[in-house]
Formats: structure tokens, sequence, C-alpha cells
């Protein structure tokens, strides 16, 4: 039975890891730096220590004792990249690099003794300036994070695809382009956080938690406290929303050795505002180039510098220094590119690490792409939809191998996008804009069009693509399944159920769907991958056990193996009414009654007498080059109209259409619901959050009151509508989807606000668009400005 | 330092000690195993610690314990146990307003409140009623349909 989170509630049945609990168990709290860059002096931990309750106190030089450094997520020194990979330990150990850092943890009887006793923890610094702007991190005057490296550039690399100086030679026009994003991350309700209950018998050490990826969590919390992948078993609890923001495992590992040195069994469950502090952040890039583009509106080529912000890292804490492959490769999305250069930097700076959010890499590419299709259309006085669809792959074309290596497996661009104009009525407004101009009143139309890879293989990284499934039916008649997709609240069980449901014939209310543990092998619902690699291993495990069950049916009842069909909850033939017989009936018959021994020959030598498949499943669209290389594609259109106050910079978005395309749909109610989630939260990028730091490196946003995300008010009416192009290379025809919806919907308010300010001749080239900027650009604009560029 | 009180949960009486800087939330979720009563922010930004006081809203992470002496405290277990719930969280289910779970009591909570005590439910009123529960998941959409949903019902 698949409950959804409600009905698991209310029948008493959820446990989320701060319901978790464990006899005699005792409570970690981590203590964060009040520096965004010091050297640490001393740490005096003597207060702590004889504070009431307190078992244990960590700094990072006990760490070390007892711990290697956490693993590197992806590592391309590999093939010969400039990628560096620091020593980084969960608790600082020399240097802090930014703001709230964990430097200590303290392990006591209850969580109020903790922090009780975390307050009289003193660290004395020697604070070192601080760097909090990517930009001048590369400068050769920087403050240096990691001094060994003689920089702050993490990563660079440079990317081309096609002859770029040829296609900018033929060019008509060349047009500057450059688009700024702010830094945000997904923050889900829940925060983070884990029970560690080491068992100094048998050597093992079980973890509960908030985890999305229990696999690649193993890994590190195995590699960092030097135990073998046996010893170590990671189990998701319920999961209050992640978005690739409970990929991150290392706080956890402190938390480990903290049950190994107590001989305790340890929690820990952060607050949100720890959660902000010291959490995984996203965006926060720079792109500046030029495109080349023919006066009939073709777009030929892109050539740009590219800097990621990653914090402090992103190959150890974070997993997404990895992020600007995607980045880069998204940029031709919908469109027949030529060619594309991107001289790509990650670069280091005193902020909290960089790592997965909804999006990842791949939506900045995307959303870049489609500030330079608007202000390309400014330019050549040609419509916004119009000179998308000059440059859409078309429905032909499929599979289109894209410039940059990826293969799209199928889709019909023109079709969605028409679909979404017409449904937003865009005529209708554009006619409306004109008249309400002449009453001071200012409404804009936003168009955006995201291709969105879906499904990553990664060499060189955590994110690999294996993957396995297993699928059982038991005496009792339920099919019980397991995977490696992580119920995260993006509805992956339901459909892992309607999945199983519909090719083995069984109820979807005799299907169980476990939580997901470190047993199954897969990196999780991360890169949108649940309805690509998971799911596929799901339908093949699926297919793989109905012929079992067809075969043994066949036997029991005395029937033809062609004649025999599924479905409803029994097992029948089609030629005889007669014949036919439930799952529990069959698997009482098969385990018990007269159970193996009663079976055919032929049965019993084969071994397909167990009712219980495991499938492994990869990519047939896997590339052979070492970089991020994606199965699916969907494709969405945006269509939104906005009214901007220009006294206040108020954004009122007045209507929103989105139409999609994630190939067969396998619950459209699931579907829906990512569509609905991913745009509001777009719509927040675009609009209100912002993670802000201030030039000591004091990180200003610290809580929900502060970095502001979307509230029931915000939220906007949104029209969606679906398109179906069945993805050839999975096993279901459906495509992974669920990013698509925040990327588009941050372009499309962006491209509805600037079109809304035309009139002022305002060029957004930075995100968040808030009330205060956009008052900023629109008063420089009347002190005369000639073009004002945000 | 402790002080002694007196609440009612969800129709029975409690009679416990508290801290004084003790938060209501702390006692129903620690001390009552409340466990629908959810921790996330802790300081009134989120929702998800939401519970009827005397009827009435409020974050139970902004309440001390012994300000709430003698009151009535409604928590999800206790509002499951009414017939007039019923309908509202089979909205919940059946618009699929509930995604990863987290803000979920906390939100139908004030949903139901939403439905006992305003005369006019509109998308506008249901919006502005449930502005104080952040859900990041669902982009509030399938939410506000379910109780407008809910709503029909119930008329």
């Amino acid at each position: 039975m698949i409950h959804d989170k409600l009905t698991k509630t209310l029948i008493g049945e959820s446990v989320y890891t701060d319901d978790f609990e464990y006899p005699n168990m005792a409570y970690c709290v981590f203590v964060g730096s009040t520096q965004a860059h010091a050297r640490i002096k001393e740490i005096d931990v003597s207060g702590a220590m004889q504070a009431p309750g307190v078992l244990k106190v960590l700094t990072g030089k006990d760490l070390i004792q007892y711990m290697d450094p956490l693993p590197a997520t992806s590592d391309f020194s590999v093939v010969g990249w400039h990628w560096r990979v620091p020593k980084v330990y969960p608790l600082a150990v020399e240097k802090v690099g930014f703001y709230g850092e964990p430097v200590a943890a303290v392990i006591a009887e209850t969580e109020y003794a903790a922090r009780a006793a975390a307050e009289l923890i003193q660290i004395d610094y020697e604070v070192l300036p601080a760097v909090v702007d990517a930009k001048h991190a590369m400068q050769p005057d920087a403050p240096l994070l990691y001094e060994e490296w003689g920089d702050n550039v993490q990563v660079h690399v440079t990317f081309e695809w096609g002859d770029i100086d040829s296609v900018f030679s033929e060019a008509d026009r060349v047009l500057k382009v450059s688009w700024q994003e702010g830094r945000v991350s997904g923050f889900p309700i829940e925060p983070r956080g884990c029970v560690a209950l080491y068992d100094k018998n048998t050597k093992e050490l079980t973890m509960w938690g908030t985890y999305q990826t229990p696999y690649i969590a193993q890994r590190c919390i195995s590699t960092t406290l030097r135990l073998p992948r046996s010893k170590v078993k990671v189990i998701a609890l319920d999961i209050g929303g992640a978005f690739g923001n409970k990929i991150n495992s290392w706080k956890d590992t402190v938390v480990a050795l903290g049950s190994i040195l107590t001989g305790r069994p340890v929690k820990w469950f952060e607050n949100t505002r720890e959660f902000i502090v010291t959490g995984p952040h996203q965006r926060d890039t720079i792109w500046e180039g030029e495109v080349a583009v023919t006066n009939g509106g073709k777009v030929l080529g892109v050539r740009a510098k590219y800097i990621q912000d990653l914090g402090v890292e992103s190959t150890n804490r974070g997993a997404a220094a990895m992020s600007i492959v995607p980045a880069c490769a998204a940029i031709p999305n919908a469109y027949r590119l030529k060619a594309l250069k991107v001289d790509a930097y990650g670069v280091v700076t005193n902020k909290s690490f960089f790592c997965a959010y909804r999006g990842y890499g791949k939506d900045k590419g995307v959303k870049f792409m489609e500030r330079i299709m608007d202000w390309i259309a400014a330019e050549l006085k040609i419509d916004p939809a119009e000179i998308r669809k000059r440059n859409f792959i078309k429905a032909n074309e499929f599979p289109y191998k894209q410039i940059s290596g990826y293969v799209y497996d199928s889709g019909d661009y023109e079709k969605v996008f028409d679909e979404a104009i017409r449904m937003a009525d865009a005529e209708k407004w554009r006619q409306e804009q004109q008249t309400l101009q002449g009453s001071g009143r200012y409404i804009g139309i936003g168009y955006a069009f995201t291709v969105e890879p879906a499904g990553v293989t990664v060499a060189n990284c955590v994110f690999t693509g294996a993957t396995e499934a297993r699928i059982r039916i038991n005496e009792d008649g339920f099919v019980e399944v397991w995977s490696d997709r992580t119920e995260i609240g993006q509805g992956g069980n339901i459909t892992i159920g309607n999945v199983v449901s519909e090719i083995l014939g069984a109820n979807l209310e005799d299907i169980i769907v476990h939580n997901v543990t470190s047993d199954m092998v897969g990196s999780g619902p991360i890169s949108s991958r649940g309805a690509v690699y998971p799911l596929s291993a799901v339908a093949k495990a699926a297919r793989e056990l109905k012929a079992r069950v067809v075969k043994i049916a066949s036997f029991f009842l005395e029937e033809n193996e062609e004649n025999i069909s599924v479905g409803g909850g029994l097992i029948f033939s089609v030629k005889n009414k007669d014949k036919k017989m439930t799952f529990k009936d069959l698997a009482r018959r098969a385990y018990f009654s007269p159970g193996p021994r009663g079976l055919s020959e032929e049965l019993k030598l084969k071994g397909d007498i167990v009712l219980d498949v495991i499938a492994t499943w990869y990519s047939p669209n896997t590339a052979k080059n070492p970089t991020s290389t994606y199965t699916t594609f969907c494709s969405s259109a945006d269509v939104a109209v906005v009214e901007v106050d220009v006294e206040t910079g108020n954004v009122s978005i007045i209507k929103y259409v989105h139409v999609h395309d994630a190939g067969r749909i396998i619950n459209k109610q699931v579907i829906d619901g990512q569509l609905y989630g991913g745009i509001v939260q777009g719509i927040g990028e675009a609009l209100i959050e912002e993670i802000l730091y201030n030039e000591a490196g004091e990180l200003l946003t610290k809580t929900y009151a502060d970095f502001l995300m979307p509230t029931s008010v915000d939220a906007p009416g949104i029209l969606l509508k679906h398109v179906e192009t069945p993805s050839p290379f999975t096993e279901t025809g459906a495509k992974g989807m669920g990013e698509a919806p925040i990327i588009g919907s941050k372009a499309v308010i962006i491209s509805a606000i600037e079109d809304a300010l035309r009139p002022f001749k305002v060029r957004i080239d930075r995100a968040p668009a808030t009330k205060e900027r956009i008052c900023a650009w629109l008063s420089s604009r009347k002190n005369g400005d000639k073009e004002v560029k945000s | 330092m402790t002080v002694p009180i007196s609440l009612k949960v969800n129709s029975e009486v409690y009679k416990i000690d508290v801290g004084t800087n003790e938060t209501l939330l702390e006692v129903l979720r620690e001390k009552l195993k409340l466990k629908s009563v959810r921790r996330a922010c802790q300081e009134g930004d989120c929702g998800v610690c939401t519970v009827l006081l005397n009827g009435k809203p409020v974050n139970s992470c902004l309440v001390l314990a012994v300000s709430a002496d003698g009151c009535e405290i409604t928590t999800l277990e206790g509002l499951s146990q009414r017939e007039d719930f019923r309908a509202l969280a089979e909205s919940f289910v059946r618009n699929h307003a509930v995604q990863c779970g987290y803000c979920t009591p906390g939100m139908i909570i004030t949903a139901y409140y939403i439905l006992q005590s305003m005369d006019e439910v509109t998308e506008e009123t249901i919006k502005k009623g449930l502005e104080g529960n952040l859900c990041r998941c669902t982009g509030y959409a399938n939410i506000v349909s379910a109780v407008k949903d809910a709503y029909e019902q119930q008329k």
C-alpha cells in the first residue's frame, strides 16, 4: 500500500528524521564560526566539557585522529582538466572558510544540554580578509582560501564545439550579452538530520536520516571513517523535501564518529537557520559574451566566459563543481546552433559550499540563452516568439545530435510553444499592452522555452548512472519493490507503483514501495533521473517477474503461456475464464503448497521458481566522453503576462501558462505537482530569493524572514497542458522531468518584466529582479542614462 | 526552574511541569509525543508547528508553554478524530496537495481554521489564510484547490 504522506501521518506511520528515536540516544549540535575567513588560534572547550550532560566535544584537531578527509564527489583532474580537490574535513581544522562553518561539535544527553554547552565554547580567531565576490576572487590580490593553490580557481575548463571563429566571421551582427544570477537554494522546509548507531560488537554503523541519495552517503561516510562499505548501512527515512539539497552528508560523518566514540546512538537535527548558514547554495553565476546572428534572426553561435561562484568548494561537501559542464552544454537549448565556445571557471569564495539544487547546472545555460533570444528579438525588431521558432530544431529531426554532444531523444518544440502562446492569448495581451501604456500602466509578455536534460551519467563522479531495482511477490500476495529512487516529495513511490501495477497486473493497493537504503546501488533521485534510470530498472524487473509469473501460472492453470494475461490483481487465461488465480494463490502455491518441488522440471532447472527479480539498467544513450550525458530531454514553453508598477517596482503576474512534454505520462497528477512547485520556485528566484553576504563575509539572510521564498499569496494561477512525445531511450517512454519548470519560470518572468519596461529601455541582465532593483533601474533611466544595464 | 501547568490537548487534560523557557512546540512534541507538530525554523517563519490554541492557529514554537496554561490545544492527532475533518483530509489527498508532507499538518490545521471561520471562502481568502504556512514542493496550487474543493463539498 503506497500511502501519501498525509495518510501516513494520520495513521501514525510517518517517520521523519526528527521523529526517529532510539533508546539511550544522545544529541549532537554543531558550533559555527563567527568569522568568514580566519585562522583558528585556539579553541577552549573546557567550559563545555564541564557543562551538565555533555558526553563529548569534538574539534577539527580531534577529528583528524579518526577520520580521513571527505572523499571527492567528482574528480576531472584524471582527464587532464584544471580541477582541484581540497582537503576538507567536516569540522574546520586550521582555518575557517565561511561564516558558520562548523568548528566544533558537542554531544550531550539532550539537545538542550548540547546547545547550552555549545554556547560555552570559546574560539580565538586570527581574522583574515574575506572574499565574497567571484570576480574579485579571480584577481591576483584576492585573499586565498587555499594558499597551496596560489589562486582561487578550483575548476577551469574551456569547451569548444563547432568552428566558433568561422560563425562569428560569417555573422551579420554580433551582440554583446551578459547575465548574472544571484545565490539561492532549495531549502526544503525540513532541514537535514540523522541518527547514527555504531554497534561495537559487529562494528557496523547504521545511519537513518534525510538521505536523498543513501548509496552516495554510504560512500562518503564509510570512506571518511575508514569503514568498509559493507559495515555502513544508510537508510532514508521519510524526507521533507530535498531538491538536491540533501545529497550532501558531510556533517553526518561527525555524528557517526560521535556514536563510535560515545558508544551511544547519536542524533543531529538542524534548524532552518543552521540549514541556510551551512547549507548547499546554488546559482550565483556570471556570463559575459557575445552572440553571432544573421539579419534573418538565425543564431549562429555563442562565445562566452562563465564564472561560477562555488563558495568554499564544491567537490567534497558539495557535488556540483561538475555542474559547470551542463551549464555550458545546455546553452544551445532548443535551437540549431553551429558553434559554441565557453571559457568556464569555478571559483572559490568565503561563502557556504555549492551543491545541487533543482536545475543543477543545465538551468544556467538555458536561462542565458533565453535572455539572448529576447535581446536578439529586440535588436532585429522581430517578435520574441518568432525568433525562437526560427531557430527551433524541427519535430522530424529527432533523435537530434546537439553541438554540445547531447543526443535529444524526442520532442516537438513548435507544437509545445504554439500551444502555450495560444493558451496565453498572447496576441490579445499585445494589444492590451498598447492600450494600457497610454494610461501609464506597464504590462509585459514574456516567453521562455526550455529543453531540460534529464537523467545524468557522469564518469569520475558519484553520479555514475549505475542503478538497480528489485521486485518480489511474497507468499501473502503483496508485491515489494526496492529501488534507489528515494521519495522526496516528487511522487516517486506512487509512480513506481503505477508502473509495477501496469506491467505485473497486481493491484496498486497490494504494492509496497520501500524506503530507500544503501543496499540498492544507484545515485537516487538526482538530475530528474527518477523516470529514466530507477523507473527503467523497475520496469525491466517487473517485465522479468511477469514472465516468471506467467510461466508458473501456466503450469498451475494448465494453460499455454501465450494465453495467459495479467491485470486487476489476477493472472488468468484469455481463453477460459475459469482458469484464473490471484497473486496470493500463485505465490502460496509456488512457495509452499506444493512449493517448488511440485513445479515442472523445466522451471526447476532454470531456477525460475522464486518470484524475486533484481534488474539493472543503463542508458543506451550514453556518450563515450567522460562528462555529463543525459538520456532524455523534456521540453516546456512558458508564457507569462506581468504588470510592473513603475512607482513601487512591484510585479504582479496576470497570466501564466506552462506547456510541457515529459514523454509518456505515467501519472499526470504527479507531473502537475512537479510543474506547479517548480514554477513557483522559479518565480521566487526571479523576484525575491537571494542569499546575501556582506563584504566581511557574514551571511545576512539567515532565516526565512530574510531569505524570502514564495508564500501562497505570491503563487499565481497557472494553466498547464501536456504534449507527449515518448522517449525511445527509456523502458516506459517517460522522460525525466521536474527541473524545466524552475528554469522556464525564472526566465519567463524576467523576460516579461523587461518587456513591460521596454518604454524605459531597461535591459534586465540580472536576477532576482527585486522591487528595489526595478526601482533603481527605472530611476537611473529617468536620470537620463541612455540605456540602463542592470 | 519548572512550573506546573495544565493543558487540555486534543480533549484530554494534562498536568505537566514545564521549564519557564520551554515552548509549546517542545512540550507537545517531546513531552506529549505528538509528532505531527513538526520542527523546522523554530522562530515563527515556516508554520510547520501550527496548532490550534483555543481554536485559533498559532506557531507553537513562538508560544511559551507557561503562557498556554489552562488553554485548549488541538493538533492534527486530535483534529483527525473530528467528523468534520475527514472531508478536508480526503480533499488534500484527492487533489494531490501533499508532496513531501512536511508542511502538511500545519497547513491542514490552518486550512481547517479557514473553513471553520471564514464567511467567504474564495481562492483569494484561502491564499491569504495560508500565507503563514510555507510549502516548497507544491507551489500551493493543489493545496488551494484542495481547500476550495473541501469548501464546495461542505456547502
